[in-house]
């Protein structure tokens, strides 16, 4: 075993530095587009094209908190994508749960059939969405108005369809169950029954059970969901874009996308420092996620 | 008997549990996917008298999809962004990754790590990188990195628009593949590489003989799951090129927003949304089996 020939040691180096040229050439290929978000971020004269800052600088972040519109966005962002991911949080494990431990017929249909809406593009979705919520936005109104008045406007700015919050929190969390009923289903059926079991021997309710037991034991799974759907509603442009129009309630992506386009003036130190601060939270996730990302993939893969 | 009522009550509460989900779903997927169905058969509009008081027009959205160049162009648009990027791009560069990270050498977790960053990009920042890369002619990043190797600078994404969504599509996906790859590559054996090279086998005979046929069911799976997902692709395509030069980049769902929120012919916009869902719908049943083998 100890023995090997001085070919074979020759074709090893080789195929080393074969995967060591193709890899490093891959990761430039990734990773050169990042440097100008970064450099021109901290250049007090960016540029749209990557060159090396001769002026370093932080100005272009306090601006985005201080003269611009930056810091509000951020807490839209937040905020939406927040509420929808907890909103999936909760929604996936209890559903999870469910679809783990029965044994009901319509047990593989269900999970076979959001399989398939996973499929379907939101882009083909968006219009029949869009009027959806424009009826049920003008019901609202309907009935605020009558009771709130004037100060209905304000009300609708968090819960409104169109133009409002809760709309845009609802459709967010709605795309992203599938994937995370999934993953609560998969995590709870490898959790042993034993702890339920005694608990349920105990005369536990079913709701006591829950909480006392089941939901500190699927911490983990509901990290893994609730990371995967923040990443993609984080990410999101589509959504935002159809369902928000009033300024004040724009968040990140669009902020940024709108800031794109006065295409005379574009600040492009501001820009990019916008779109580091954007950033940051999707690869800080995705760090965490990385984990669950390659079971979930293999898990995928067999089935 | 009695053991079996409390079964029943036991799987009803499961559905009760269930419930809050299904309703989101019902609600804002499985509606909205029939309701397009039902607005293709209108002239509903944005705006205008069709938006007051839409008619049924019965086939008629169809029959001018069917005479439409420019929707025959976003779907082979369509077509050359999924094959370029997904089925060749992505695959290639992920494959290669995976297979070169098998290898025992050092800075894998730093390679990996950089390799899956642009996943890690929301689309409007990945379009504005893009941009800064492309636009601006003799100016443009990827322009002085080319003209250092004596390549002619070109403003790319007016002379090659489909090709650089597709390159950065590729970017975008590598990681996906590279992982999904990496997974497959995991379940095949190593006893029957060793066998192989007993028999002399050259690493490429090996790649043909067992690693690809082995392969097969997750390459199938990888591309029926990149395939569904390229074909959402919007944000990306809509910050770099928002479907131009000229329609160049016009995929189908840069196609649909255009026709519904620009045009605002929502009852036509809804008919190439149908024909979108449907091709998609196919690809997910075909993965849905395709799992189903697996399991």
């Amino acid at each position: 075993m100890a023995v090997v020939s001085p070919s074979e040691t020759a074709n090893k180096g080789r195929s080393d530095l074969i995967a060591y040229a193709t890899l490093s050439l891959i990761s430039i290929f990734c990773a050169v587009p990042f440097f100008w978000v970064l450099l021109a971020s901290l250049d007090g004269n960016a540029q749209l094209f990557l060159h090396w800052p001769e002026q370093w600088t932080f100005a272009n972040y306090v601006r985005v908190f201080t003269k611009e519109d930056g810091a509000k966005w951020l807490f839209n962002s937040l905020f939406v994508v927040a509420s929808a991911t907890l909103l999936v949080m909760v929604l996936s494990g209890l559903g999870g749960y469910a679809l783990s431990r029965t044994r009901a017929w319509w047990k593989l249909p269900f999970l076979y059939a959001i399989l398939l809406i996973r499929v379907l593009p939101p882009t083909a979705l968006v219009v029949p969405l869009y009027k959806f919520l424009l009826t049920l936005n003008n019901a609202e109104a309907a009935v605020l108005r009558p009771i709130f008045g004037s100060y209905t406007r304000d009300i609708m700015r968090w819960t409104g369809f169109i133009d409002g919050y809760l709309g845009l929190i609802l459709v967010l969390a709605t795309m992203q169950l599938p994937l995370a009923l999934w993953i609560m289903k998969t995590f709870f059926d490898g959790l042993p029954r034993d702890y339920e079991e005694a608990a349920l021997m105990d005369g536990a309710t079913l709701i006591q059970r829950i909480r006392r037991v089941l939901i500190p034991l699927a911490l983990p799974g509901l990290a893994a969901a609730g990371l995967f759907a923040f990443m993609s509603a984080w990410g999101d442009f589509l959504l935002p874009l159809i369902f928000l129009s009033s300024p004040e309630l724009q968040t990140l992506p669009l902020g940024l996308f709108r800031a794109f386009l006065r295409i005379n003036e574009i600040d492009y130190g501001l820009l990019t420092a916008l779109a580091f601060i954007y950033l940051l939270p999707a690869v800080v996730a995705f760090g965490f996620a990385r984990r669950f990302l390659v079971q979930t993939f293999s898990g995928g893969v067999k089935g | 008997m009695a053991r079996n009522s409390h079964e029943k009550r036991a799987e009803r509460q499961w559905l009760l549990i269930l419930l809050p989900s299904l309703v989101l779903l019902l609600a804002f997927v499985i509606y909205p996917a029939l309701y397009s169905i039902y607005l293709s058969f209108t002239n509903e509009a944005l705006t205008g008298a069709a938006a007051l008081r839409p008619r049924f027009v019965g086939l008629r959205n169809y029959t001018r999809l069917f005479n439409d160049a420019k929707f025959w162009n976003s779907l082979f648009v369509t077509f050359v962004f999924v094959i370029g990027s997904a089925v060749i791009g992505q695959f290639v560069l992920g494959l290669i990754s995976a297979v070169a990270l098998r290898r025992p050498i050092r800075f894998r977790r730093v390679f990996s790590s950089i390799i899956l960053l642009p996943n890690a990009a929301p689309e409007v920042v990945a379009g504005f990188m893009w941009i800064s890369m492309l636009a601006g002619g003799d100016n443009a990043t990827l322009s002085r990195i080319v003209s250092f190797f004596g390549i002619t600078p070109a403003d790319w994404l007016q002379v090659f628009p489909l090709s650089m969504i597709i390159v950065v599509n590729t970017w975008r996906g590598i990681a996906t593949a590279m992982i999904l790859l990496t997974a497959g590559l995991s379940t095949i054996p190593a006893e029957i590489y060793e066998a192989a090279r007993m028999d002399g086998a050259t690493p490429s005979q090996m790649f043909r003989r067992i690693t690809l046929p082995l392969m097969m069911p997750t390459i199938l799976l990888y591309m029926l799951i990149s395939a569904v997902s390229t074909i959402a692709v919007f944000g990306l395509v809509y910050a770099l090129t928002r479907g131009g030069p000229g329609g160049a980049t016009e995929v189908v769902s840069i196609y649909i927003y255009n026709q519904s929120f620009t045009a605002f012919q929502l009852g036509y916009g809804a008919a190439v949304a149908v024909v979108a869902l449907v091709i998609s719908l196919i690809l997910g049943i075909a993965y849905v089996r395709a799992m189903k083998v697996e399991v």
